[in-house]
């Protein structure tokens, strides 16, 4: 069918673009805001082509058109109608927060993360079990048995890559079933295993170009790698998908998704990874015989982000060094500090967060670190609220100063964190004396304690955002509406709500919404949030005068916002110094749609503090009951 | 019932101004719009009448429709004349 035919026919029968407020779809519907619905002719909206009912629901105009097809039509529509299309937003979005590409990925990391959870702790604490058990049992793990519990135990951490490919597929927004062929082919068995060791450098090579050469090795364990082929192949898929016919659909767009990212994956991705790991290794190597516990402080700092990174694969290559040369293993108790603190640090936000769900997975995530599996503790919590990472790494760096200063070393390799005991006990060829056993739960305690201390204190939890509420925009002193030196605004004409005098030049999205207008000027913005909250944010007063001058807008009219999303900023001195006031109002502007605006602040506010309740009146409650209409 | 205006302010209808005209406009049952440069806004909600982005000089045309349509547009004609 001719979507632009069918998009054109809708903006036709719906009274031409001027009389859209909005536009969406879902799964099968075209969902429309529409200004006036006397100009909706719907007896020609269903005469559409591929249009397979049409009705009007919850405030919506929406038009059936059915999976696959509503997409498209969509893409055709906002062309047609220039409205903004999400995509293009996003890239003015990006542009805009720049500075905040590092926190993007760590939301990012979270989102692949938190779904797959469940499986890796289950795996992460049944396999520091095992490991442990075999520790303790001889002959264990030789017996048949082992390899029964290793199969549930080992399949999750294994089989990794397939798990973090499904669940960032389905963050990216692609097929789920084509981001599980992309992990397969990730970890496919007819590569070198990523864990093998020395193995690695020996794997085939499949062609070189000077020292850029391209190995066929596995991604065991890789975490970052996985995650970029995966958005690759979205990228591709959904770019495909808007331009091949839908005839040719299934010939063409999972066969050259695939392809594509996994090219990427073995060509690209790979050699860069695999340049770092080496560059890692000869860097690892070379701290940790920095005398003075310098090395160990440094590697037990470091050690926790080259696992995010993904680099840390050839860490047991230098556990095999100092063994072969008839040492101890005095990598282990380090690697053992970063593991047990990114745990302890874990722990610490169990403890402190009010959050039930964040709760039931940071204990089971800690206390599998503590077994050395500290993926749960470091992807599923740490990482994404930052604070306890960092607090884990602080950990690290003091638990491995210490385990470095009193010469911790173990017999073997493979196993940190509790059962690191086990191959820490005294050995007379390794010259590891009775304290070394002591130590090295000194090593364990200092580092716990250290990450422990600084993840409680530190750790926030995030306040949860509701609908009805409004979250500060601006930093300052809150002040009462009426005491606002500007009758318009005192006097509430314009909107109900409180004033700020800022402290910082900057307005922050009070919510999940939308920019509805901006001023040239730039000083005043207004947006609604997704629940229909309407809020003007007017930086100073009569500064409508200054025409822009100071201001500089970081979104624009029609822009989707986050809530603390930087929207404005403006230079606060320079303002008051050209004689401003800079009292800023902050109104919901249609409290007429709402029983009351209850005002929640007063005194210091900062940015994202909850500081007006928009109460709902008692008759409005389930607006929505018709959404629940299975699509 | 419509009415012509030339915006006489320099700043055009920002947001004071805007806050007086929607607030006037609420008062009355009649549908009230205001036109300028082609778009048309609803009077009675206050981002649309800012996202018009009307300047000074800007001709907007005023229209109320409805059972007070009359002293809707007498009311309007006033708080535009003595703000904008």
């Amino acid at each position: 069918m001719d979507y632009k035919a069918s998009a054109q026919g809708v903006l036709d029968a719906i009274g031409g673009k001027e009389n859209i407020v909005s536009a969406a779809h879902c799964a099968t519907r075209l969902r429309l805001v529409i200004a006036d619905n006397g100009k909706v002719n719907k007896e020609q909206l269903e005469n559409v082509d591929g249009a397979k009912g049409v009705f009007e629901a919850s405030g919506q105009l929406q038009i059936i058109f059915g999976t696959g097809t509503v997409n498209k039509v969509f893409d055709e529509f906002i062309a047609l109608a220039g409205i903004e299309a999400g995509t293009k937003e996003d890239v003015k979005k990006a542009a805009a927060s720049k500075q905040n590409i590092f926190l993007r990925l760590i939301k990012t990391l979270g989102d692949v993360f938190v779904p797959i959870l469940p499986a890796i702790v289950a795996s992460g604490l049944l396999m520091g079990l095992l490991e442990g058990l075999t520790k303790v049992i001889p002959g264990m793990a030789e017996s048949n048995w082992y390899t029964f519990f290793h199969l549930m135990s080992s399949a999750a951490l294994t089989f990794l890559p397939i798990l973090i490919a499904v669940s960032s597929a389905r963050v990216f927004g692609g097929n789920m079933f084509l981001g599980a062929v992309v992990g397969m082919i990730m970890i496919h068995p007819d590569l070198v295993n990523a864990w093998s060791g020395d193995a690695v450098n020996s794997a085939p090579v499949l062609f070189s170009i000077g020292a850029y050469s391209v190995r066929l090795v596995g991604y065991q364990g890789h975490v970052i790698p996985v995650i970029l082929s995966v958005w690759v192949m979205c990228f591709v898929e959904k770019k495909l998908h808007k331009v091949v016919p839908e005839m040719l659909d299934l010939f063409v767009v999972p066969l050259a998704s695939v392809l594509a990212s996994g090219a990427v994956a073995l060509l690209v991705v790979g050699p860069i990874f695999g340049q770092l790991e080496t560059w890692v290794l000869q860097g690892a190597s070379w701290f940790i015989s920095v005398p003075f516990g310098i090395g160990g402080f440094v590697v037990g700092a470091a050690y926790a982000p080259t696992v995010v990174a993904g680099v840390h694969h050839m860490y047991n290559i230098i556990e095999q060094g100092f063994l072969s040369n008839g040492g101890a293993n005095i990598w282990m108790p380090i690697a053992t500090a970063a593991n047990v603190a990114q745990g302890a640090a874990a722990l610490a936000v169990a403890l402190k967060t009010k959050n039930k769900k964040l709760k039931a997975m940071a204990v089971p995530a800690g206390i599998s670190a503590y077994l050395g599996i500290t993926e749960p503790a470091i992807f599923g919590v740490n990482v994404r609220y930052k604070r306890p990472f960092i607090a884990g790494i602080v950990g690290g760096a003091v638990g491995g100063l210490f385990a470095a200063l009193t010469h911790v070393g173990a017999s073997a390799y493979g196993v940190t964190g509790i059962f690191g005991i086990l191959i820490t006990l005294p050995n007379s060829e390794l010259g590891l004396g009775a304290w070394n056993i002591v130590n090295y739960i000194f090593t364990i305690l200092i580092a716990s304690a250290a990450a422990f201390a600084v993840s409680f204190i530190w750790y926030k939890d995030e306040a949860p955002r509701e609908k009805d509420k409004v979250y500060s925009p601006l930093k300052g002193e809150a002040i009462a509406l009426s005491d606002v030196k500007d009758q318009t605004f005192a006097s509430g004409v314009l909107g109900q709500g409180f004033a700020v005098v800022p402290a910082a030049g900057k307005v922050v999205a009070p919510f999940d919404g939308k920019v509805t207008t901006l001023f040239e000027t730039k000083h005043a913005i207004g947006l609604t949030s997704d629940a229909g909250i309407e809020v003007l944010v007017h930086v100073g007063l009569n500064t409508v005068a200054l025409e822009g001058k100071y201001f500089k807008a970081l979104v624009s009219e029609g822009d989707n916002v986050k809530a603390g999303q930087p929207l404005l900023t403006f230079d606060a001195k320079a303002i008051a110094a050209e004689g401003y006031d800079l009292t800023t109002p902050v109104v919901v502007t249609n409290p007429d749609d709402y029983a009351g605006i209850e005002v929640l602040c007063h005194g210091k506010v900062g940015f994202g503090d909850a500081v007006l309740l928009a109460k709902q009146k008692e008759s409005e409650t389930e607006p929505t009951a018709q959404e629940a209409n299975p699509a | 019932m419509t009415f012509e205006y030339v915006i006489k302010d320099s700043l055009g209808i920002h947001a004071r101004p805007a806050g007086l005209v929607v607030a006037e406009a609420k008062k009355y049952q009649s549908s009230v719009t205001i036109e300028a440069k082609g778009k048309k806004a609803d009077a009675k909600r206050i981002f649309a009448v800012m996202s018009l982005g009307v300047k000074c000089g800007d001709t907007v045309v005023v229209t109320c429709e409805g059972a007070d349509s009359e002293s809707a547009l007498a009311g309007m004609k006033a708080v535009i004349e003595s703000n904008l």
